[in-house]
Protein backbone atom coordinates (compact mmCIF):
# COMPACT_ATOMS: atom_id res chain seq x y z
CA UNK A 1 0.00 0.00 0.00
CA UNK A 2 1.43 3.38 -0.89
CA UNK A 3 1.69 6.38 1.37
CA UNK A 4 -1.24 8.30 -0.07
CA UNK A 5 -3.77 5.47 0.23
CA UNK A 6 -2.54 4.87 3.74
CA UNK A 7 -3.04 8.54 4.67
CA UNK A 8 -6.64 8.49 3.50
CA UNK A 9 -7.41 5.21 5.24
CA UNK A 10 -5.65 6.47 8.37
CA UNK A 11 -7.74 9.63 8.42
CA UNK A 12 -10.94 7.60 8.13
CA UNK A 13 -9.87 5.42 11.07
CA UNK A 14 -8.93 8.49 13.12
CA UNK A 15 -12.29 10.13 12.45
CA UNK A 16 -14.08 6.98 13.60
CA UNK A 17 -12.06 6.88 16.81
CA UNK A 18 -12.74 10.57 17.32
CA UNK A 19 -16.49 9.93 17.08
CA UNK A 20 -16.23 7.03 19.54
CA UNK A 21 -14.61 9.46 21.98
CA UNK A 22 -16.79 12.52 21.42
CA UNK A 23 -20.29 11.11 20.90
CA UNK A 24 -20.69 9.53 24.37
CA UNK A 25 -19.46 12.71 26.05
CA UNK A 26 -21.79 14.81 23.93
CA UNK A 27 -24.64 12.45 24.79
CA UNK A 28 -23.84 12.89 28.49
CA UNK A 29 -23.91 16.66 28.16
CA UNK A 30 -27.26 16.89 26.38
CA UNK A 31 -28.84 14.11 28.46
CA UNK A 32 -28.36 16.12 31.65
CA UNK A 33 -31.08 18.40 30.24
CA UNK A 34 -33.59 15.57 29.79
CA UNK A 35 -36.73 15.07 31.85
CA UNK A 36 -37.12 11.90 33.94
CA UNK A 37 -39.33 10.42 31.24
CA UNK A 38 -36.79 11.16 28.50
CA UNK A 39 -33.92 9.55 30.39
CA UNK A 40 -35.62 6.18 30.74
CA UNK A 41 -37.68 5.97 27.55
CA UNK A 42 -37.44 3.25 24.93
CA UNK A 43 -36.57 3.79 22.17
CA UNK A 44 -34.04 6.26 23.56
CA UNK A 45 -33.57 9.63 21.92
CA UNK A 46 -30.17 11.25 21.65
CA UNK A 47 -31.40 14.81 22.20
CA UNK A 48 -33.98 15.76 24.85
CA UNK A 49 -37.49 16.08 23.43
CA UNK A 50 -37.83 18.98 25.84
CA UNK A 51 -34.84 20.79 27.38
CA UNK A 52 -35.29 21.09 31.15
CA UNK A 53 -33.05 22.20 34.01
CA UNK A 54 -34.87 20.24 36.71
CA UNK A 55 -32.08 17.69 37.19
CA UNK A 56 -29.57 20.46 37.88
CA UNK A 57 -32.03 22.18 40.22
CA UNK A 58 -32.47 18.93 42.16
CA UNK A 59 -28.72 18.34 42.54
CA UNK A 60 -28.16 21.96 43.51
CA UNK A 61 -30.84 21.60 46.20
CA UNK A 62 -29.59 18.38 47.82
CA UNK A 63 -25.85 19.17 47.67
CA UNK A 64 -23.94 22.33 48.70
CA UNK A 65 -22.37 22.69 45.27
CA UNK A 66 -20.64 26.11 45.71
CA UNK A 67 -18.94 25.00 48.96
CA UNK A 68 -17.82 21.76 47.37
CA UNK A 69 -16.51 23.57 44.33
CA UNK A 70 -14.53 25.91 46.59
CA UNK A 71 -13.15 22.96 48.59
CA UNK A 72 -12.15 21.12 45.44
CA UNK A 73 -10.38 24.14 43.96
CA UNK A 74 -8.52 24.89 47.22
CA UNK A 75 -7.56 21.26 47.86
CA UNK A 76 -6.47 20.38 44.32
CA UNK A 77 -4.81 23.79 43.83
CA UNK A 78 -2.82 23.70 47.07
CA UNK A 79 -1.71 20.11 46.52
CA UNK A 80 -0.59 20.93 42.97
CA UNK A 81 1.51 23.96 43.90
CA UNK A 82 3.14 22.51 47.01
CA UNK A 83 3.78 19.13 45.43
CA UNK A 84 5.34 20.69 42.30
CA UNK A 85 7.75 22.59 44.52
CA UNK A 86 8.74 19.64 46.72
CA UNK A 87 8.87 17.17 43.81
CA UNK A 88 11.10 19.40 41.69
CA UNK A 89 13.47 20.10 44.60
CA UNK A 90 13.96 16.39 45.21
CA UNK A 91 14.16 15.61 41.50
CA UNK A 92 16.90 18.22 41.11
CA UNK A 93 18.96 16.51 43.79
CA UNK A 94 18.43 13.07 42.25
CA UNK A 95 19.14 14.18 38.68
CA UNK A 96 21.95 16.72 39.02
CA UNK A 97 23.69 16.19 42.38
CA UNK A 98 25.80 13.47 43.92
CA UNK A 99 25.25 12.25 47.45
CA UNK A 100 25.57 9.08 49.49
CA UNK A 101 22.72 6.61 49.18
CA UNK A 102 21.24 8.39 46.17
CA UNK A 103 20.40 5.20 44.27
CA UNK A 104 18.93 3.47 47.31
CA UNK A 105 16.79 6.43 48.35
CA UNK A 106 15.56 6.86 44.78
CA UNK A 107 14.74 3.16 44.62
CA UNK A 108 12.76 3.38 47.84
CA UNK A 109 10.82 6.36 46.52
CA UNK A 110 9.98 4.39 43.37
CA UNK A 111 8.73 1.60 45.60
CA UNK A 112 6.11 3.89 47.13
CA UNK A 113 4.43 4.09 43.72
CA UNK A 114 3.56 0.42 44.08
CA UNK A 115 1.78 0.75 47.40
CA UNK A 116 -1.97 0.52 46.88
CA UNK A 117 -3.77 3.33 48.65
CA UNK A 118 -6.08 0.82 50.34
CA UNK A 119 -3.18 -0.58 52.35
CA UNK A 120 -2.21 2.76 53.96
CA UNK A 121 -5.71 4.18 54.14
CA UNK A 122 -6.53 3.04 57.68
CA UNK A 123 -3.10 3.93 59.14
CA UNK A 124 -3.28 7.42 57.60
CA UNK A 125 -6.71 7.85 59.12
CA UNK A 126 -5.34 6.77 62.52
CA UNK A 127 -2.32 9.08 62.23
CA UNK A 128 -4.43 12.07 61.32
CA UNK A 129 -6.79 11.27 64.17
CA UNK A 130 -3.86 11.30 66.60
CA UNK A 131 -2.45 14.52 65.11
CA UNK A 132 -5.90 16.09 65.33
CA UNK A 133 -5.98 17.11 61.68
CA UNK A 134 -8.79 14.85 60.54
CA UNK A 135 -11.52 16.58 58.56
CA UNK A 136 -9.34 19.67 58.09
CA UNK A 137 -7.81 21.38 55.08
CA UNK A 138 -4.27 20.62 56.31
CA UNK A 139 -5.12 16.98 56.88
CA UNK A 140 -6.33 16.73 53.30
CA UNK A 141 -3.34 18.50 51.72
CA UNK A 142 -0.39 17.22 53.77
CA UNK A 143 -0.33 13.53 52.72
CA UNK A 144 -0.39 14.65 49.08
CA UNK A 145 2.27 17.40 49.42
CA UNK A 146 4.88 15.22 47.70
CA UNK A 147 4.49 12.43 45.20
CA UNK A 148 6.74 9.59 44.16
CA UNK A 149 5.35 9.77 40.65
CA UNK A 150 6.24 13.44 40.39
CA UNK A 151 9.77 12.89 41.65
CA UNK A 152 10.18 9.97 39.24
CA UNK A 153 8.90 11.91 36.25
CA UNK A 154 10.82 15.13 36.94
CA UNK A 155 14.04 13.25 37.68
CA UNK A 156 13.95 11.59 34.27
CA UNK A 157 13.19 14.95 32.67
CA UNK A 158 15.95 16.82 34.53
CA UNK A 159 18.42 14.06 33.63
CA UNK A 160 17.75 14.79 29.96
CA UNK A 161 18.87 18.43 30.22
CA UNK A 162 22.47 18.67 28.97
CA UNK A 163 24.98 18.58 31.82
CA UNK A 164 27.13 21.19 30.12
CA UNK A 165 24.56 23.87 30.99
CA UNK A 166 24.99 23.73 34.73
CA UNK A 167 28.70 23.01 34.49
CA UNK A 168 29.05 26.32 32.68
CA UNK A 169 26.85 27.98 35.29
CA UNK A 170 28.92 26.50 38.08
CA UNK A 171 32.10 27.89 36.52
CA UNK A 172 30.36 31.25 36.40
CA UNK A 173 29.93 30.94 40.14
CA UNK A 174 26.22 30.12 40.38
CA UNK A 175 25.08 28.23 43.48
CA UNK A 176 23.01 25.04 43.26
CA UNK A 177 19.90 26.93 44.30
CA UNK A 178 20.47 29.52 41.58
CA UNK A 179 21.00 26.76 39.01
CA UNK A 180 17.77 25.08 40.16
CA UNK A 181 15.78 28.31 40.07
CA UNK A 182 17.29 30.05 37.05
CA UNK A 183 18.31 27.22 34.72
CA UNK A 184 16.57 23.94 35.43
CA UNK A 185 13.10 25.21 36.39
CA UNK A 186 12.69 27.58 33.40
CA UNK A 187 13.91 24.86 31.02
CA UNK A 188 11.46 22.40 32.58
CA UNK A 189 8.31 24.48 32.20
CA UNK A 190 6.66 21.90 29.90
CA UNK A 191 7.34 19.04 32.32
CA UNK A 192 6.20 21.14 35.29
CA UNK A 193 3.00 22.15 33.52
CA UNK A 194 2.36 18.54 32.55
CA UNK A 195 2.93 17.27 36.06
CA UNK A 196 0.89 20.15 37.47
CA UNK A 197 -2.06 19.12 35.32
CA UNK A 198 -1.63 15.49 36.43
CA UNK A 199 -1.70 16.56 40.07
CA UNK A 200 -4.66 18.85 39.54
CA UNK A 201 -6.56 16.14 37.68
CA UNK A 202 -5.82 13.30 40.06
CA UNK A 203 -6.79 15.26 43.13
CA UNK A 204 -9.81 16.84 41.52
CA UNK A 205 -11.10 13.44 40.43
CA UNK A 206 -10.07 11.42 43.45
CA UNK A 207 -12.92 9.71 45.21
CA UNK A 208 -11.89 7.44 48.06
CA UNK A 209 -9.20 9.68 49.58
CA UNK A 210 -11.20 12.85 50.28
CA UNK A 211 -14.24 10.75 51.15
CA UNK A 212 -12.30 8.97 53.88
CA UNK A 213 -10.52 11.98 55.41
CA UNK A 214 -13.54 14.28 55.54
CA UNK A 215 -16.69 13.65 57.47
CA UNK A 216 -18.79 16.80 57.16
CA UNK A 217 -20.54 18.25 54.13
CA UNK A 218 -18.69 21.57 54.58
CA UNK A 219 -15.38 19.85 53.90
CA UNK A 220 -16.45 17.57 51.07
CA UNK A 221 -14.95 17.90 47.61
CA UNK A 222 -17.09 17.71 44.48
CA UNK A 223 -16.37 14.09 43.60
CA UNK A 224 -16.76 12.88 47.17
CA UNK A 225 -19.97 14.85 47.58
CA UNK A 226 -21.45 13.74 44.29
CA UNK A 227 -20.59 10.14 45.13
CA UNK A 228 -23.22 10.30 47.85
CA UNK A 229 -25.67 10.70 44.99
CA UNK A 230 -24.08 8.28 42.55
CA UNK A 231 -23.23 5.69 45.17
CA UNK A 232 -26.68 5.41 46.65
CA UNK A 233 -28.50 2.26 45.66
CA UNK A 234 -31.65 3.95 44.50
CA UNK A 235 -29.93 5.60 41.55
CA UNK A 236 -31.98 8.39 40.08
CA UNK A 237 -30.67 8.51 36.55
CA UNK A 238 -31.59 12.10 35.77
CA UNK A 239 -29.92 13.82 38.74
CA UNK A 240 -26.95 11.49 38.40
CA UNK A 241 -26.43 12.68 34.84
CA UNK A 242 -26.55 16.30 35.98
CA UNK A 243 -24.20 15.57 38.87
CA UNK A 244 -21.75 13.89 36.54
CA UNK A 245 -21.74 16.91 34.23
CA UNK A 246 -21.18 19.25 37.19
CA UNK A 247 -18.30 17.08 38.43
CA UNK A 248 -16.39 17.03 35.16
CA UNK A 249 -17.28 20.40 33.64
CA UNK A 250 -14.98 22.79 35.57
CA UNK A 251 -11.83 20.75 35.01
CA UNK A 252 -12.77 20.09 31.39
CA UNK A 253 -13.21 23.82 30.76
CA UNK A 254 -9.81 24.53 32.34
CA UNK A 255 -8.25 21.84 30.16
CA UNK A 256 -9.88 23.07 26.95
CA UNK A 257 -8.84 26.67 27.66
CA UNK A 258 -5.28 25.66 28.44
CA UNK A 259 -4.94 22.71 26.08
CA UNK A 260 -2.81 24.50 23.50
CA UNK A 261 -0.30 25.43 26.17
CA UNK A 262 -0.44 21.95 27.63
CA UNK A 263 -0.14 19.95 24.41
CA UNK A 264 2.59 22.18 22.99
CA UNK A 265 4.22 22.00 26.38
CA UNK A 266 4.81 18.28 26.16
CA UNK A 267 5.47 18.33 22.43
CA UNK A 268 8.19 20.97 22.58
CA UNK A 269 9.67 19.59 25.77
CA UNK A 270 13.43 19.65 26.09
CA UNK A 271 13.57 15.87 25.73
CA UNK A 272 15.07 16.26 22.29
CA UNK A 273 18.77 17.00 22.27
CA UNK B 1 31.51 18.54 47.50
CA UNK B 2 30.74 18.15 51.21
CA UNK B 3 28.65 21.30 51.18
CA UNK B 4 26.78 20.04 48.16
CA UNK B 5 26.03 16.74 49.91
CA UNK B 6 24.29 18.59 52.73
CA UNK B 7 22.41 20.71 50.25
CA UNK B 8 21.27 17.63 48.36
CA UNK B 9 19.81 16.15 51.54
CA UNK B 10 18.12 19.47 52.21
CA UNK B 11 16.60 19.33 48.72
CA UNK B 12 15.13 15.88 49.24
CA UNK B 13 14.10 16.54 52.85
CA UNK B 14 10.56 17.94 52.42
CA UNK B 15 9.31 15.23 50.09
CA UNK B 16 11.12 12.48 51.98
CA UNK B 17 9.52 13.64 55.21
CA UNK B 18 6.04 13.59 53.67
CA UNK B 19 6.64 10.17 52.13
CA UNK B 20 7.97 8.80 55.41
CA UNK B 21 5.08 10.11 57.51
CA UNK B 22 2.29 9.35 55.08
CA UNK B 23 3.56 6.30 53.20
CA UNK B 24 6.27 4.41 55.04
CA UNK B 25 5.03 4.68 58.60
CA UNK B 26 1.50 3.78 57.47
CA UNK B 27 2.93 0.86 55.49
CA UNK B 28 4.56 -0.56 58.60
CA UNK B 29 1.48 0.16 60.64
CA UNK B 30 -0.44 -1.79 58.01
CA UNK B 31 1.83 -4.80 58.50
CA UNK B 32 1.00 -4.61 62.20
CA UNK B 33 -2.73 -4.19 61.62
CA UNK B 34 -2.68 -7.23 59.32
CA UNK B 35 -1.60 -9.29 62.32
CA UNK B 36 -4.61 -8.24 64.39
CA UNK B 37 -8.34 -8.81 64.31
CA UNK B 38 -9.04 -5.06 64.20
CA UNK B 39 -12.44 -4.03 62.90
CA UNK B 40 -13.53 -0.69 61.49
CA UNK B 41 -14.32 0.75 64.93
CA UNK B 42 -10.69 0.11 65.95
CA UNK B 43 -11.25 -0.68 69.61
CA UNK B 44 -10.65 -3.85 71.59
CA UNK B 45 -8.59 -5.69 69.02
CA UNK B 46 -6.07 -8.46 69.65
CA UNK B 47 -2.82 -9.59 68.16
CA UNK B 48 -3.57 -12.83 66.34
CA UNK B 49 -0.29 -13.53 64.55
CA UNK B 50 -0.39 -14.85 61.01
CA UNK B 51 -3.98 -16.12 61.27
CA UNK B 52 -5.14 -13.61 58.65
CA UNK B 53 -2.51 -14.82 56.21
CA UNK B 54 -3.53 -18.44 56.77
CA UNK B 55 -7.10 -17.37 56.06
CA UNK B 56 -5.98 -15.94 52.70
CA UNK B 57 -4.69 -19.36 51.67
CA UNK B 58 -8.12 -20.89 52.20
CA UNK B 59 -10.16 -17.98 50.84
CA UNK B 60 -11.27 -18.84 47.32
CA UNK B 61 -12.43 -15.25 46.74
CA UNK B 62 -8.83 -14.06 47.13
CA UNK B 63 -7.68 -16.45 44.41
CA UNK B 64 -10.58 -15.54 42.19
CA UNK B 65 -9.77 -11.84 42.70
CA UNK B 66 -6.09 -12.49 41.99
CA UNK B 67 -6.98 -14.20 38.73
CA UNK B 68 -9.34 -11.38 37.73
CA UNK B 69 -6.75 -8.73 38.59
CA UNK B 70 -4.13 -10.47 36.46
CA UNK B 71 -6.55 -11.09 33.58
CA UNK B 72 -7.54 -7.40 33.66
CA UNK B 73 -3.89 -6.32 33.71
CA UNK B 74 -2.52 -8.57 30.98
CA UNK B 75 -5.32 -7.57 28.61
CA UNK B 76 -5.77 -3.90 29.48
CA UNK B 77 -2.12 -2.79 29.57
CA UNK B 78 -0.94 -4.21 26.20
CA UNK B 79 -4.23 -3.13 24.61
CA UNK B 80 -3.81 0.44 25.79
CA UNK B 81 -0.20 0.66 24.64
CA UNK B 82 -0.81 -1.12 21.32
CA UNK B 83 -3.77 1.14 20.54
CA UNK B 84 -1.68 4.22 21.36
CA UNK B 85 1.16 3.02 19.14
CA UNK B 86 -1.28 2.29 16.31
CA UNK B 87 -2.82 5.77 16.57
CA UNK B 88 0.66 7.27 16.80
CA UNK B 89 1.52 5.56 13.51
CA UNK B 90 -1.55 7.19 11.93
CA UNK B 91 -0.66 10.60 13.36
CA UNK B 92 3.00 10.86 12.41
CA UNK B 93 2.08 13.50 9.84
CA UNK B 94 1.57 15.83 12.80
CA UNK B 95 -0.63 18.26 10.87
CA UNK B 96 -3.30 20.52 12.36
CA UNK B 97 -5.93 17.78 12.36
CA UNK B 98 -3.59 15.43 14.22
CA UNK B 99 -2.84 18.09 16.82
CA UNK B 100 -6.57 18.65 17.29
CA UNK B 101 -7.11 14.89 17.66
CA UNK B 102 -4.46 14.63 20.34
CA UNK B 103 -6.47 17.09 22.42
CA UNK B 104 -9.70 15.20 21.72
CA UNK B 105 -8.17 11.85 22.72
CA UNK B 106 -6.96 13.36 25.97
CA UNK B 107 -10.41 14.63 27.02
CA UNK B 108 -11.67 11.37 28.63
CA UNK B 109 -8.50 11.20 30.70
CA UNK B 110 -9.34 14.58 32.22
CA UNK B 111 -12.71 13.30 33.44
CA UNK B 112 -13.01 11.27 36.61
CA UNK B 113 -13.26 7.50 36.25
CA UNK B 114 -16.42 7.61 38.36
CA UNK B 115 -18.11 9.99 35.96
CA UNK B 116 -16.98 8.03 32.89
CA UNK B 117 -18.21 4.78 34.41
CA UNK B 118 -21.61 6.27 35.24
CA UNK B 119 -21.88 7.49 31.68
CA UNK B 120 -20.99 4.14 30.11
CA UNK B 121 -23.23 2.16 32.44
CA UNK B 122 -26.14 4.22 31.11
CA UNK B 123 -25.08 4.06 27.45
CA UNK B 124 -24.58 0.28 27.65
CA UNK B 125 -27.80 -0.35 29.57
CA UNK B 126 -29.71 -3.08 27.73
CA UNK B 127 -33.14 -1.54 28.37
CA UNK B 128 -32.60 2.17 27.78
CA UNK B 129 -29.10 2.60 26.39
CA UNK B 130 -28.10 4.09 23.05
CA UNK B 131 -25.79 1.23 22.07
CA UNK B 132 -28.44 -1.46 22.50
CA UNK B 133 -30.92 0.67 20.55
CA UNK B 134 -28.59 1.37 17.63
CA UNK B 135 -27.47 -2.25 17.38
CA UNK B 136 -31.09 -3.45 17.53
CA UNK B 137 -31.79 -1.25 14.51
CA UNK B 138 -29.33 -3.27 12.46
CA UNK B 139 -30.68 -6.50 13.93
CA UNK B 140 -28.14 -7.22 16.63
CA UNK B 141 -29.46 -8.03 20.08
CA UNK B 142 -26.76 -7.41 22.68
CA UNK B 143 -26.76 -9.31 25.95
CA UNK B 144 -26.66 -7.46 29.25
CA UNK B 145 -22.97 -6.58 28.90
CA UNK B 146 -22.34 -5.64 32.51
CA UNK B 147 -24.61 -8.31 33.98
CA UNK B 148 -23.31 -11.39 32.17
CA UNK B 149 -20.22 -13.11 33.58
CA UNK B 150 -18.66 -13.77 30.17
CA UNK B 151 -18.91 -10.15 29.00
CA UNK B 152 -18.54 -8.04 32.14
CA UNK B 153 -14.74 -8.07 32.39
CA UNK B 154 -14.34 -7.34 28.69
CA UNK B 155 -16.67 -4.37 29.02
CA UNK B 156 -14.79 -3.03 32.04
CA UNK B 157 -11.53 -3.32 30.10
CA UNK B 158 -13.01 -1.57 27.06
CA UNK B 159 -14.22 1.36 29.20
CA UNK B 160 -10.80 1.60 30.88
CA UNK B 161 -8.93 1.66 27.57
CA UNK B 162 -11.44 4.17 26.16
CA UNK B 163 -10.73 6.50 29.05
CA UNK B 164 -6.97 6.12 29.38
CA UNK B 165 -5.31 5.57 26.00
CA UNK B 166 -5.10 9.34 25.47
CA UNK B 167 -2.65 9.56 28.34
CA UNK B 168 -0.30 6.99 26.82
CA UNK B 169 -0.74 8.50 23.37
CA UNK B 170 0.19 11.99 24.61
CA UNK B 171 3.39 10.76 26.23
CA UNK B 172 4.32 8.65 23.20
CA UNK B 173 3.66 11.43 20.68
CA UNK B 174 5.72 13.87 22.72
CA UNK B 175 8.58 11.39 22.69
CA UNK B 176 8.12 10.63 18.99
CA UNK B 177 8.36 14.32 18.12
CA UNK B 178 11.66 14.36 19.94
CA UNK B 179 13.18 11.68 17.72
CA UNK B 180 15.87 13.32 15.65
CA UNK B 181 14.87 14.14 12.05
CA UNK B 182 18.31 13.15 10.81
CA UNK B 183 17.57 9.54 11.73
CA UNK B 184 14.50 9.59 9.50
CA UNK B 185 16.50 11.19 6.71
CA UNK B 186 19.18 8.55 7.01
CA UNK B 187 16.52 5.83 6.87
CA UNK B 188 15.02 7.47 3.81
CA UNK B 189 18.38 7.46 2.01
CA UNK B 190 18.58 3.76 2.78
CA UNK B 191 15.23 3.42 1.05
CA UNK B 192 13.17 2.47 4.10
CA UNK B 193 9.38 2.53 3.67
CA UNK B 194 7.23 4.56 6.12
CA UNK B 195 6.23 1.46 8.05
CA UNK B 196 9.85 0.39 8.33
CA UNK B 197 10.76 3.87 9.52
CA UNK B 198 8.12 3.55 12.23
CA UNK B 199 9.41 0.14 13.35
CA UNK B 200 13.12 0.82 13.08
CA UNK B 201 13.37 4.55 13.87
CA UNK B 202 10.34 5.72 15.84
CA UNK B 203 9.86 2.76 18.18
CA UNK B 204 13.52 2.43 19.21
CA UNK B 205 13.63 6.20 19.62
CA UNK B 206 10.76 6.18 22.10
CA UNK B 207 11.62 2.91 23.80
CA UNK B 208 12.26 4.53 27.17
CA UNK B 209 8.90 6.29 27.09
CA UNK B 210 7.18 3.01 26.16
CA UNK B 211 8.84 1.38 29.16
CA UNK B 212 7.74 4.26 31.37
CA UNK B 213 4.13 3.93 30.15
CA UNK B 214 4.27 0.19 30.59
CA UNK B 215 5.37 0.37 34.22
CA UNK B 216 2.95 3.14 35.24
CA UNK B 217 -0.09 1.65 33.50
CA UNK B 218 0.80 -1.75 34.92
CA UNK B 219 0.89 -0.45 38.49
CA UNK B 220 -2.38 1.42 37.93
CA UNK B 221 -4.01 -1.66 36.40
CA UNK B 222 -3.06 -3.91 39.29
CA UNK B 223 -4.85 -1.43 41.58
CA UNK B 224 -7.98 -1.12 39.45
CA UNK B 225 -11.00 -0.09 41.52
CA UNK B 226 -13.13 2.95 40.56
CA UNK B 227 -14.52 1.68 37.25
CA UNK B 228 -15.38 -1.71 38.69
CA UNK B 229 -16.97 -0.16 41.77
CA UNK B 230 -19.32 1.86 39.57
CA UNK B 231 -19.84 -0.50 36.61
CA UNK B 232 -20.31 -3.93 38.20
CA UNK B 233 -19.53 -3.82 41.95
CA UNK B 234 -17.38 -6.89 41.31
CA UNK B 235 -20.26 -8.91 39.90
CA UNK B 236 -21.87 -10.73 38.28
CA UNK B 237 -20.95 -13.80 40.33
CA UNK B 238 -17.62 -12.21 41.36
CA UNK B 239 -16.48 -12.33 37.72
CA UNK B 240 -15.03 -8.80 37.89
CA UNK B 241 -14.02 -8.73 41.54
CA UNK B 242 -10.39 -7.58 41.74
CA UNK B 243 -8.08 -7.53 44.74
CA UNK B 244 -8.61 -3.88 45.62
CA UNK B 245 -12.35 -4.37 45.24
CA UNK B 246 -12.21 -7.35 47.57
CA UNK B 247 -10.13 -5.39 50.11
CA UNK B 248 -12.69 -2.60 50.03
CA UNK B 249 -15.55 -5.07 50.34
CA UNK B 250 -14.13 -6.90 53.36
CA UNK B 251 -12.91 -3.81 55.19
CA UNK B 252 -15.51 -1.17 54.51
CA UNK B 253 -18.58 -2.46 52.72
CA UNK B 254 -19.75 -5.82 54.05
CA UNK B 255 -20.14 -6.47 57.78
CA UNK B 256 -18.20 -7.55 59.78
CA UNK B 257 -15.89 -4.73 58.72
CA UNK B 258 -12.79 -6.83 59.02
CA UNK B 259 -10.04 -4.22 58.67
CA UNK B 260 -7.33 -6.57 59.93
CA UNK B 261 -8.09 -9.22 57.35
CA UNK B 262 -8.61 -6.65 54.57
CA UNK B 263 -5.20 -5.19 55.36
CA UNK B 264 -3.52 -8.58 55.15
CA UNK B 265 -4.97 -8.98 51.65
CA UNK B 266 -3.61 -5.51 50.87
CA UNK B 267 -0.16 -6.56 52.06
CA UNK B 268 -0.40 -9.59 49.79
CA UNK B 269 -1.36 -7.30 46.87
CA UNK B 270 1.58 -5.03 47.65
CA UNK B 271 4.02 -7.92 47.32
CA UNK B 272 2.32 -9.11 44.15
CA UNK B 273 2.73 -5.65 42.57
CA UNK B 274 6.30 -5.30 43.81
CA UNK B 275 7.34 -8.67 42.38
CA UNK B 276 5.67 -8.13 39.00
CA UNK B 277 7.14 -4.63 38.65
CA UNK B 278 10.57 -5.80 39.73
CA UNK B 279 10.62 -8.67 37.24
CA UNK B 280 9.42 -6.38 34.45
CA UNK B 281 12.03 -3.72 35.16
CA UNK B 282 14.73 -6.36 35.34
CA UNK B 283 13.62 -7.73 32.01
CA UNK B 284 13.44 -4.25 30.46
CA UNK B 285 16.92 -3.21 31.60
CA UNK B 286 18.43 -6.53 30.54
CA UNK B 287 17.02 -6.05 27.06
CA UNK B 288 18.49 -2.58 26.87
CA UNK B 289 21.93 -3.89 27.75
CA UNK B 290 21.89 -6.48 25.02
Amino acid sequence: MNRKAFDILGTVVLVIIMLIILLPLFWLLVSAFKSDFDVMRWPPKFFPSEWVGTQFAYVWKVLPIPTMLKNTVCFAGAVTIISLFFDSLAAYAFARMDFCGKKIIFGIILLTMMIPFQIVMIPIYLEEYKMGILNSFIGLVLPRAASAYGIFMLTSFFTGIPKSLDEAARIDGMSEIQIYLKIILPLSKPALVTLGIFHLMNNWNDLLYPMMLTSTQERRTLSAGLATLVGSNAIKYGPTLAATVIAIAPLLIVFLLGQRFFMEGIATSGMKE
Amino acid sequence: MKRNQKLAYLFIAPSSLILIIFVFVPLFEAFFISLTNMDIYMNGYNFIGVDNYLRILEDSRVWNATRNTIVYTIIEVPLQIALSLFILLLMLGNNKFHKFLRTVFYIPYVCSMTAISVMWSMILNKNSGMVAFMLSKIGIEIPNLLGTPGYAMGTVIAVSVWKSFGYTLTLLSAAALGVSQSLYEAAEIDGASWIKKFIYVTIPGIRETIAFCLVTTLITALQVFDQIYVLTQGGPLYSTETLVGYIYDRGFKTAPFDVGYATSVAVYLFFLIAIITFVLRRYATRREEE
